[in-house]
C-alpha cells in the first residue's frame, strides 16, 4: 500500500514537474501567472487525439504533432493577445490569461463535445513489482519526464538561447543593453513551453480522459508546484511538483478524493503565508 | 419575452451588486480577489440553510448572510493581505474552490450536488405569485440602489482617497500615517459583506441552489465586467455588468436563429464571445468604457489668494 502510494505519487510528479517548469520559465519572461496553460494542455490533448484516433497516426507521431500545433497556437496568442498587453497590470493579463483558457476549452466544446475520450492504446495488464502496480503508459511518462527535465537543464546552462533565457529573466533592461534580443528570447520561450504543455496534453491523456477540464484541473497543481519550488525557478519547480504529487496523494488517505483539487490550493496558501518567497527562491521586495 | 427580461435584469442586479464589491476591493483599493464566487456561494448557502434547515425567518436570515460575507472577507484579509497580487490572486481563487468543494462534499448538510431547496422567499405572502418577479426585481434594484450609494459614498469620502492613495503606493500611504493593513481588511471585509448580500438574493430567486452554480467562472464574469466598465469607477461598471449579462444571456436568442447549434455549443459559443469582448475591449479601452476620473485638484477661490503656494 504504502509503496503503491509513492508509485502514484512519483507518476503525478512526473505529469506535473515538466509544465511547472514550462510555467516558471513563461512567468520568468511575461512576469504574471499566466492561467491560460490550462487551455494549452487541453489544445495539446485534443490535437494529439485528432491526430491519433479519427487520423489513425501511431501515438507517437500524435504526440509530436501534438506539440508542434500547441507550440503553434501558444506563439499565436502571445503574439495575438498578451504582447500588445505586456504594459497591463499582472492582474489584467491573469484575467486575459483565464479568459483565453476558457475560449480555448470552448472552441475545443463546439467541435468535440464534452464526451470522455481516450487515446488508441493497447489495454495492457500493469506491470507487478512485489505489490506495487505500474503501468506500460505511467512508466513512459516517468521516463519523459526526466528526460525533459535534463532537456531543459542542458539547454538552460549551456546553450547560447538558454543563457540568452536566463539573462532576460534575471534582468530584462541588462540583457537589452548587452544585445540580447528580447523578442526573439520570448518567441523561443513561448514555443518551447507551448511544445511542453502538449506533451503534457499528452501525458493527461494517457494517465486520465480526454475531457476539455483536463488543462482546468492541472493548473492548480502545476502552479502550487511551481509556487512551492519558488517561482522563475524551474529546478525548484521539479521538487515542488514531487511535493504536491505526493501530497495529493496522502490526502486520499484521510479524505474523499474529491478534495483533491483544494489540496493544491492549501499548499499554496500555507506556503505563501509563511514562505512567500517559495522553498528555494530568493525574496523578492514586495512593489 | 417580457417575464426573460425581467429574470435577465434580476441577474444583472446580483452581477451588479458583486462588481461594486469587487471595485471596493480591486478598483478603489487595489486589492485582487478572484474568490468571488466562495462569498457567493457562502452568502446563499448560509441564508438559504438558516431559512430552510433552521427555520429562521428571512428577517434575521439574510443579513446573517451578509454578516457571514463580511466575517469570511476580513478572515481572508487579515491571513493574506501582505501577499503580492499576483499570488493574491491564486490564494483568493483558492479560498472560493475550498468554500465550493466543502459545499458539494458536506452533502448531509448542504446537500451537495442534489442541489438545497429553499422555500421562504422575502414577501410572498404578500405580493402574491402573479407579479412577484417584477417585486423581486425592484427588491433587487433597491438592494443595487443601496450598495451603490455606499460604495459611491467610501469613494468619495476622504475614505476614498486614502483606498486610491493605498492602491497606487501601499508605502507612500503608509508613511503618510495611514493604517494600511486597517484598511485593507476592513474594506476586504465589507465588500465580502456585499458579495454575501448578492448571494442571499440570488438564493431566494432561484430557490434551488447546489455547488456547480459557483464554479470560478462567476469570479471571471464580475472581473470582466469592472474591467469592462472602467476600474475605479462604479456608474462605468454598472454598464460593464450590464453589458457582460447582456451578452451572456443576450445570446441566448440566436440559439433560436441558428438551429444547428445544441445548447451545449451555444453556451461555449457564448463563453468564446464574452471572451473575446474582454480581450478587445483591453485592446481598444485599456481603462475600460467609461474611465475612473482623474484625480484633479480644485484651488479655492478665496480673494485671489492660491491656496498653496506651488514652487
Amino acid at each position: 500500500m504504502s509503496m503503491q502510494l509513492l508509485v502514484n505519487a512519483l507518476v503525478n510528479a512526473a505529469l506535473i514537474a515538466p509544465p511547472a517548469m514550462a510555467f516558471s520559465l513563461l512567468f520568468g519572461i511575461l512576469r504574471f501567472p499566466n492561467f491560460a496553460i490550462g487551455g494549452y494542455i487541453t489544445v495539446g490533448a485534443f490535437a494529439a487525439y485528432t491526430l491519433n484516433v479519427p487520423l489513425g497516426l501511431p501515438l507517437l507521431v500524435a504526440s509530436a504533432g501534438s506539440m508542434v500545433i500547441t507550440g503553434l497556437v501558444v506563439w499565436l496568442i502571445h503574439i495575438l493577445v498578451f504582447k500588445p498587453m505586456h504594459k497591463e497590470s499582472a492582474v489584467t493579463l491573469l484575467v486575459v490569461s483565464i479568459a483565453v483558457t476558457l475560449i480555448l476549452e470552448s472552441v475545443i466544446r463546439i467541435f468535440y463535445s464534452a464526451d470522455v475520450r481516450g487515446f488508441d492504446v493497447p489495454l495492457q495488464r500493469p506491470y507487478r513489482i512485489g505489490d506495487m502496480r505500474i503501468t506500460k503508459e505511467q512508466i513512459e511518462i516517468l521516463v519523459c519526464a526526466v528526460v525533459l527535465a535534463i532537456g531543459l537543464h542542458l539547454l538552460l546552462k549551456h546553450t547560447r538561447i538558454g543563457r540568452a533565457m536566463r539573462a532576460v529573466s534575471d534582468n530584462p533592461m541588462l540583457a537589452a543593453i548587452r544585445g540580447v534580443d528580447a523578442a526573439r528570447v520570448t518567441a523561443f520561450t513561448t514555443v518551447l513551453c507551448g511544445a511542453i504543455f502538449g506533451l503534457t496534453g499528452v501525458f493527461a491523456g494517457l494517465d486520465l480522459v480526454i475531457e476539455p477540464l483536463i488543462g482546468w484541473n492541472l493548473t492548480i497543481p502545476i502552479f502550487a508546484a511551481a509556487i512551492l519550488g519558488g517561482i522563475g525557478s524551474p529546478y525548484g519547480a521539479i521538487v515542488g511538483a514531487l511535493m504536491v504529487g505526493l501530497a495529493e496523494e496522502l490526502t486520499i488517505l484521510v479524505l474523499p478524493s474529491t478534495y483533491k483539487l483544494g489540496v493544491g490550493f492549501v499548499i499554496i496558501a500555507v506556503l505563501l503565508l509563511v514562505r512567500p518567497q517559495g522553498l528555494f527562491g530568493t525574496a523578492e521586495i514586495k512593489k | 419575452m417580457s417575464a426573460y427580461l425581467i429574470s435577465m435584469a434580476t441577474y444583472a442586479g446580483f452581477f451588479m451588486i458583486l462588481a461594486l464589491a469587487l471595485n471596493l476591493q480591486w478598483g478603489l483599493t487595489g486589492m485582487v480577489n478572484f474568490g468571488i464566487a466562495g462569498f457567493y456561494a457562502l452568502g446563499a448557502y448560509a441564508s438559504g440553510l438558516l431559512s430552510a434547515k433552521a427555520g429562521w425567518p428571512l428577517g434575521i436570515a439574510m443579513p446573517a448572510a451578509v454578516l457571514a460575507g463580511f466575517l469570511a472577507g476580513g478572515l481572508v484579509a487579515l491571513l493574506s493581505i501582505r501577499l503580492r497580487e499576483d499570488f493574491l490572486a491564486i490564494v483568493t481563487l483558492g479560498v472560493g474552490e475550498m468554500i465550493r468543494l466543502i459545499v458539494l462534499n458536506e452533502d448531509q448538510i448542504t446537500e451537495g450536488p442534489r442541489g438545497l431547496r429553499i422555500e421562504a422567499q422575502p414577501f410572498h405572502a404578500a405580493v402574491g405569485p402573479e407579479n412577484y418577479p417584477l417585486f423581486y426585481l425592484c427588491l433587487v434594484a433597491v438592494f443595487v440602489t443601496i450598495t451603490y450609494f455606499i460604495c459611491e459614498r467610501i469613494r468619495t469620502a476622504p475614505l476614498g482617497r486614502t483606498l486610491r492613495a493605498i492602491r497606487e503606493d501601499d508605502v507612500v500611504a503608509g508613511v503618510l500615517g495611514k493604517d494600511v493593513f486597517r484598511h485593507r481588511v476592513q474594506i476586504f471585509a465589507i465588500g465580502g459583506g456585499f458579495m454575501g448580500l448578492a448571494g442571499a438574493l440570488y438564493a431566494h430567486y432561484v430557490q434551488n441552489i447546489s455547488p456547480d452554480v459557483f464554479l470560478p467562472m462567476v469570479a471571471m464574469f464580475v472581473w470582466m465586467s469592472v474591467i469592462v466598465g472602467g476600474a475605479g469607477n462604479n456608474r462605468g461598471l454598472l454598464i460593464g455588468a450590464g453589458t457582460v449579462i447582456m451578452f451572456l444571456e443576450g445570446t441566448r436568442f440566436i440559439g433560436d436563429a441558428v438551429p444547428r447549434l445544441d445548447a451545449e455549443k451555444m453556451s461555449a459559443l457564448r463563453i468564446i464571445i464574452i471572451g473575446l469582448l474582454l480581450i478587445v475591449t483591453i485592446r481598444v479601452r485599456p481603462r475600460g468604457l467609461v474611465p475612473e476620473p482623474k484625480f484633479a485638484f480644485e484651488p479655492t477661490r478665496d480673494a485671489g489668494q492660491p491656496a498653496r503656494s506651488t514652487p
